[in-house]
């Protein structure tokens, strides 16, 4: 059985608004990570794959079904849109039956799956608490069990720990690895560091094109040897920041200590140092936006189109 | 799926803040207009009585004697009642208008003025009008013959005059002339209708005419609270995006809710029917008549569940395609137009979402309307399904592109 998703020249338009442009892409089994910033597209890409927006034209395949196929698309996605909620005055029990229902399932493996599902996203015991008193972790883990209770090939899930406190996001990445180990996982976030902890593969998509797909090393590769780390007085960081690209900055009294991508030594007691996955996608970002400023720096502007 | 969501979606419903809003505004409503008929009134006539109370006359005679008496006694006092958009409002004429009206009552009549405003006078101050029921009694029987050669239609045409003179809305208007007049029952009559509602009706089935002539006014809007709240519930939830990703059709998913929403709010309908038909049960076996039990059941059925089904279905169609309030605005309109479009309160169905039969009895005319009212509601029961259909296909279309009709003809606006 085929298990991956071929997006062939994918483009959507809203009117005059190109919000996806020519998108070439295939996902194997695993965790795949879309990456990009608001607006770069990642959300209109998600809703094309979970047949909620109909695409402009191109060709989407689903483990080998054309994306046309609503009906049987559906059955083999399980999709957590970025504000998922479910009716307030249902207890999570009853919203996970309901959308179980909604996917076809019978009320025997209901009643088996209901249960094992609350407890693989750790809501056991808030089984009975209604989903307008749950917290945004709690909805996020009950919108996870949601799009794997009826077994799905694919789960897209959107920007699922945009407001969660550190520990739950941790959790809730461990938990999208868990599941991801039999599927395709489709996460998308403009949240570096949830693709760093948990993606093998990934794109980077920005005004509705992919900037770059390959794996998290080879987006690495890409500042490998680049990246600086500096002291320098916290009143020349504006004037700096003009000129280099800078990834980090702390700031402690008169001094700071700033991280910099740059193709050469950008001053004297610069030390080189390893990059990071947000270094390499701010990186990639400004060669997009300001390839001028880029070769200022020194550094290599690649085409504009990958 | 369809039958597990079915009862899910009800049992949504019984956790509601607007259904019991709706269950007790129904039930005061019903209630306190169901309140003025009293079992104890249903008694075989006695002869010898002086009144018998009123009856429905569609003689061409009375029609013209009765509305001339009516016409004579306005034109007395300048002061004519009309209801032009179903609402009261006194019309006050200037003398030119009104001397052209006295100039058509004197040609009907073939009396001068003066002669017939000097009858009226006298009749007026010989009859008892002590008690309301003399006075009402008084005002029906009066009567102004009209002329040998002036023939029913001619009349038609002078009341058209008389009409455009006063207004829209007047009860001179043609089709209210056409609907009949009351005039004072006999002990003939009265003993007719008592048999029409002990035999045809069984009693229960007169009552629940009566039931359904009022609920049908409150059943006209009040469902469509119920049906926007269901409508405005993914939106509001947010949960609209999960289930459009799921793979249950449009049509068990909008199906499945409008029937329960339909069962929900036709439950309470048949509680209060039942209950209310339990006294005319008793005073049916007190009078010796085998009551009709089911008839709550049929006339609820055929007369009511239509009703209810096409305002849902007015409701989940628009909006599904609006998402926003509008549809409470629509059913209110055409709630209220058809409400007061009607000639009178009896029979005369036509097409008119609300059918009245303001009246305990009235079994010969039913017999005779009720080939009418079925046509009526099986429409409504016909359209209710299409919109439905439509609905469906409306929910479909959103859950493919992801937006409404109301977003994009919005976004094109701007």
């Amino acid at each position: 059985m085929n298990t991956e998703i071929e997006i062939k020249q994918l483009s959507k338009n809203f009117g005059k608004k190109q919000a996806l442009l020519n998108v070439d892409l295939t996902i194997k089994q695993g965790m795949f990570g879309l990456l990009g910033p608001n607006g770069a597209g990642k959300t209109t890409l998600m809703k094309v794959l979970t047949t909620l927006l109909k695409k402009s034209s191109g060709e989407v395949n689903i483990c080998g079904i054309p994306v046309e196929n609503c009906k049987q698309v559906r059955g083999m996605i399980g999709y957590l849109p970025q504000d998922f909620s479910m009716y307030g005055n249902m207890s999570a029990y009853e919203a996970l039956d309901y959308l179980a229902v909604l996917s076809g399932m019978e009320k025997k493996e209901r009643q088996k799956k209901v249960p094992q599902m609350l407890e693989k996203v750790n809501l056991e015991h808030q089984q009975k608490v209604k989903v307008k008193a749950m917290s945004g972790g709690m909805r996020r883990r009950l919108g996870i069990a949601q799009a794997i209770i009826h077994d799905p090939k694919v789960i897209v899930v959107d920007e699922p720990t945009a407001g969660l406190d550190p520990e739950e996001r941790v959790r809730f990445r461990n938990l999208l690895c868990e599941i991801a180990r039999d599927r395709i996982v489709i996460l998308s976030t403009h949240i570096v560091g949830d693709i760093e902890a948990t993606c093998e593969e990934i794109a980077v998509l920005n005004e509705g094109k992919i900037l770059f797909r390959g794996t998290v090393s080879e987006l690495l590769h890409m500042v490998e040897g680049k990246v600086y780390k500096a002291e320098v007085s916290t009143m020349e960081l504006p004037m700096i920041k003009d000129t280099f690209l800078v990834t980090g900055i702390l700031t402690n009294g008169s001094t700071s200590t700033i991280k910099i991508v740059s193709e050469e030594s950008p001053m004297k007691d610069a030390i080189l140092c390893n990059g990071d996955v947000e270094d390499a996608y701010m990186y990639l970002m400004h060669q997009y936006h300001d390839p001028k400023k880029c070769r200022n720096m020194g550094v290599q502007t690649p085409e504009r189109e990958f | 799926m369809f039958g597990t969501l079915f009862i899910k979606e009800c049992k949504q419903i019984l956790r509601s803040l607007v259904y019991y809003i709706y269950v007790i505004v129904l039930i005061l409503f019903l209630t306190s207009q169901m309140s003025g008929d009293s079992v104890n009134d249903l008694q075989k006539p006695k002869k010898g009585l002086d009144y018998y109370g009123m009856t429905v006359s569609t003689d061409k005679t009375d029609i013209m004697e009765r509305t001339l008496a009516d016409l004579l006694q306005e034109v007395y006092q300048n002061s004519f009642s009309t209801y032009p958009m179903g609402f009261y409002k006194q019309v006050i004429l200037n003398d030119a208008e009104l001397d052209e009206i006295k100039e058509i009552i004197e040609d009907c009549s073939g009396k001068d003025w003066d002669t017939l405003e000097k009858e009226m006078l006298e009749y007026y101050e010989a009859a008892d009008q002590s008690t309301i029921e003399g006075a009402m009694q008084a005002m029906m029987e009066d009567r102004i013959e009209v002329k040998k050669d002036i023939s029913y239609d001619t009349f038609c045409e002078k009341m058209e005059r008389v009409c455009k003179i006063i207004g829209k809305g007047s009860s001179y208007e043609k089709k209210r002339l056409d609907y009949g007049v009351d005039v004072p029952s006999t002990y003939e009559k009265a003993l007719e209708e008592y048999n029409g509602i002990v035999e045809k009706d069984r009693v229960t089935g007169a009552y629940m005419r009566l039931f359904c002539d009022y609920a049908g006014i409150i059943l006209a809007v009040l469902p469509i609270f119920l049906g926007v709240t269901r409508g405005l519930r993914d939106k509001r939830s947010q949960v609209a995006q999960v289930i459009y990703a799921r793979n249950a059709g449009a049509g068990v998913i909008q199906g499945s809710r409008y029937l329960a929403n339909v069962c929900m709010a036709f439950l309470p309908v048949l509680i209060i029917s039942f209950v209310l038909q339990m006294p005319w049960q008793y005073q049916a076996q007190t009078l010796g008549v085998k009551a009709d039990v089911l008839a709550f059941l049929k006339y609820d059925v055929i007369w009511l569940l239509p009703e209810i089904m096409i305002v849902l279905a007015v409701a989940f169609f628009i909006t599904e395609l609006t998402e926003n309030v509008i549809s409470i605005f629509v059913q209110v309109v055409w709630a209220v137009v058809s409400l007061f479009s009607v000639a009178g309160l009896v029979g005369g169905f036509g097409l008119k979402l609300v059918t009245r039969w303001n009246e305990l009895g009235g079994s010969a005319l039913y017999e005779q309307q009720k080939s009418q009212l079925y046509c009526n509601r099986g429409f409504y029961f016909v359209l209710s399904l299409v919109l439905v259909v439509l609905t469906c296909l409306v929910y479909e279309k959103k859950r493919k592109e992801g937006e409404s009709v109301y977003g994009k003809i919005f976004k094109r606006r701007k």
